[in-house]
């Protein structure tokens, strides 16, 4: 059963169409890479699906309820949550805080900061409870974004761009968070540039061009689909 | 709650305050004991706005509002009507609150920015002011006259002097109390959070509106009570002294000297600044007028200056360094 359902959603900003008329359903269980263009519309598409922007047109259901009007925390709660590609900093709290505060969507606040150290030392951050977020190197940063969202339990994490900026090997770490996570059952999707990330962890590829859904396959035909092809790389030329 | 919360209950400070309460007042002479009054006042007042200002962030200035309608009508509702004093506190600490819960939703729901927050808490509180002023079961703008505390205390009166400061120090301490348990329990996780960064908060399941008005509902009740407690030792219910802005320039200004959003800092700030507000209006009042409030200016300026997150943090860094560890989580 579809967990996630995306239903010709339209996002529009004045005259601008940012995302146009997407549809797409992720199962239970899922990881879902979306790829596109700079610009193509993949993060407001994300902020329509974890409600912090409505839709202009379009529906948005999860776990079978419609959830367009949902606020953020709530769905969070309901366990929809997702990361921020522009990492989010808390000036005056520590790294091991922050965390506690998303743990704190479950579990009273004792078994919060256990399971808040506990989510640290998962990602690779263990020892870096007491910095700052601002202080944090990019990649710490990023593993801070996904240790934020596992705190809160979800079902289906939105990833958007969690690897970007970082190098092969830094993606190490996150990769085999968001594979073990899958393995237990949380559902995925990602929007990812880091084009070997994504063929290795999504089971399915939805490809954004101008807000339009372009393609739908697996890793292995995404590749050789010509439109892909074209928008990445722009169409031939007959001279 | 976190263990740290009764970690800092069972301190031995409380024991040292205690011991120092019973033995310092009667030795005082009347115009040192007012002072120390005046300063438990401050340190609640800036401790119930902390709550708000510091934990939340958001720089209220209608918390003169509470504190008036706390004094105001309390005072009103005994004198008009002859309501006991002790249900006037509560029936003026409701209103507070639902005063405070209607500030909290019109910057939830209309997404004040920070000086918006700032001039609109502003307009509330000059429109309280108006208010007391132009209505005279309130005392318009002659206020109000209580009657001779005779120390009976189911009259909600506490006999002046000593009674007075113990009515003060049980509610100041009561309002630092108040904010170590919230910065140990996940109201303030939750504030903090709002603090640093509302949309980051809302993404990891931080219902915004409903831990802003708690965070405004709490400060603003305890602000309404300390008002009560405050018109009683001053009896006579001035509304230019109570429901002025200017106390909450001097409370914001204690908190920020004493460092914002930490349960200590904000009493540490009034704890200075009052008696030396105070002391050097006493000493040079007298001599060149205005110069009190020019050293006093130069003093917050100069504290400002050396350490703009307030003394509490510069205290306790000094204090890891003279222990020779790191600095104590912030």
């Amino acid at each position: 059963m579809a967990l996630l359902e995306v239903d010709k959603v339209t996002k529009r900003f004045g005259g601008l169409v940012a995302v146009n008329n997407v549809s797409f359903s992720v199962a239970a269980g899922e990881i879902l890479g979306i790829i596109g263009p700079n610009g193509a519309g993949k993060t407001t598409l994300f902020s329509v699906i974890s409600g912090f922007a409505p839709p202009s047109d379009g529906n948005v259901r999860f776990d079978g309820q419609d959830i367009v009007g949902v606020s953020p925390d709530r769905l969070v709660r309901r366990g929809l949550i997702r990361s921020f590609q522009i990492v989010q900093t808390f000036a005056d709290m520590t790294t091991l805080d922050v965390v506690t505060t998303a743990a704190l969507t479950r579990r009273p606040i004792r078994e919060a900061i256990d399971y808040a150290a506990h989510v640290m030392a998962r990602v690779g951050m263990a020892g870096k409870e007491r910095l700052t977020p601002a202080t944090l190197s990019l990649q710490d940063k990023k593993l801070l974004e996904l240790a934020k969202c596992l705190a809160t339990d979800p079902r289906c994490i939105l990833l958007d761009e969690v690897m970007a900026g970082l190098t092969m090997a830094e993606t190490e770490a996150p990769m085999a968070v968001v594979r073990e996570l899958n393995s237990q059952g949380v559902t995925i999707v990602m929007v990812e540039h880091v084009m070997p990330v994504i063929m290795r962890l999504a089971t399915r590829i939805v490809v954004i061009n101008f807000g339009e859904k372009i393609a739908e396959a697996t890793p292995e035909d995404i590749v050789k689909d010509q439109r892909v092809i074209d928008a990445y790389f722009g169409e031939h030329l007959d001279a | 709650m976190r263990p740290e919360f009764y970690k800092t209950l069972l301190s031995p400070f409380w024991l040292i305050l205690l011991v120092l309460a019973v033995v310092l007042p009667p030795l005082l002479p009347s115009y040192y004991l007012h002072i120390i009054i005046l300063t438990l006042v401050y340190v609640a007042l800036a401790s119930a706005w902390n709550i708000v200002g510091g934990m939340a962030g958001q720089i209220s200035l209608a918390h003169s509002l509470f504190i008036g309608v706390g004094a105001m009508f309390s005072t009103a509702l005994l004198l008009k009507l002859g309501i006991n004093m002790w249900l006037g506190l509560v029936i003026s600490a409701v209103i507070s609150g639902v005063l405070g819960a209607i500030i909290a939703w019109i910057d939830f729901r209309f997404r004040l920015g920070h000086l918006s927050f700032v001039l609109i808490t502003l307009a509330f509180a000059e429109m309280g002011a108006v208010v007391v002023e132009g209505w005279d079961f309130l005392g318009g703008a002659s206020g109000l006259l209580l009657p001779r505390d005779t120390g009976n205390f189911l009259q909600f009166q506490f006999g002046g002097g000593i009674g007075a400061f113990w009515a003060m120090l049980v509610l100041a301490v009561a309002a630092i109390l108040i904010n170590v348990a919230i910065l140990n329990a996940p109201l303030g996780y939750y504030l903090r959070t709002i603090r640093d960064n509302e949309n980051a908060a809302r993404a990891i399941g931080v219902n915004v509106l409903r831990y802003k008005i708690a965070a405004m509902v709490i400060s603003a009740m305890l602000s309404s009570v300390i008002g009560t407690a405050y018109v009683r030792y001053l009896t006579f219910a001035d509304p230019y002294l109570l429901i002025s802005p200017v106390i909450v320039i001097e409370i914001v200004l204690f908190a920020t000297v004493g460092g914002l959003g930490s349960a200590f800092g904000p009493a540490l700030g009034a704890i200075l600044l009052v008696p030396l507000g105070e002391i050097l209006r006493g000493k040079l009042g007298g001599v060149l007028p205005g110069l009190h409030y020019f050293i006093y200016g130069v003093v917050v300026i100069a504290v400002i200056l050396i350490t703009p997150s307030g003394l509490l943090p510069l205290l306790e860094k000094w204090w890891a360094r003279l222990r020779g560890t790191a600095p104590a989580r912030k």
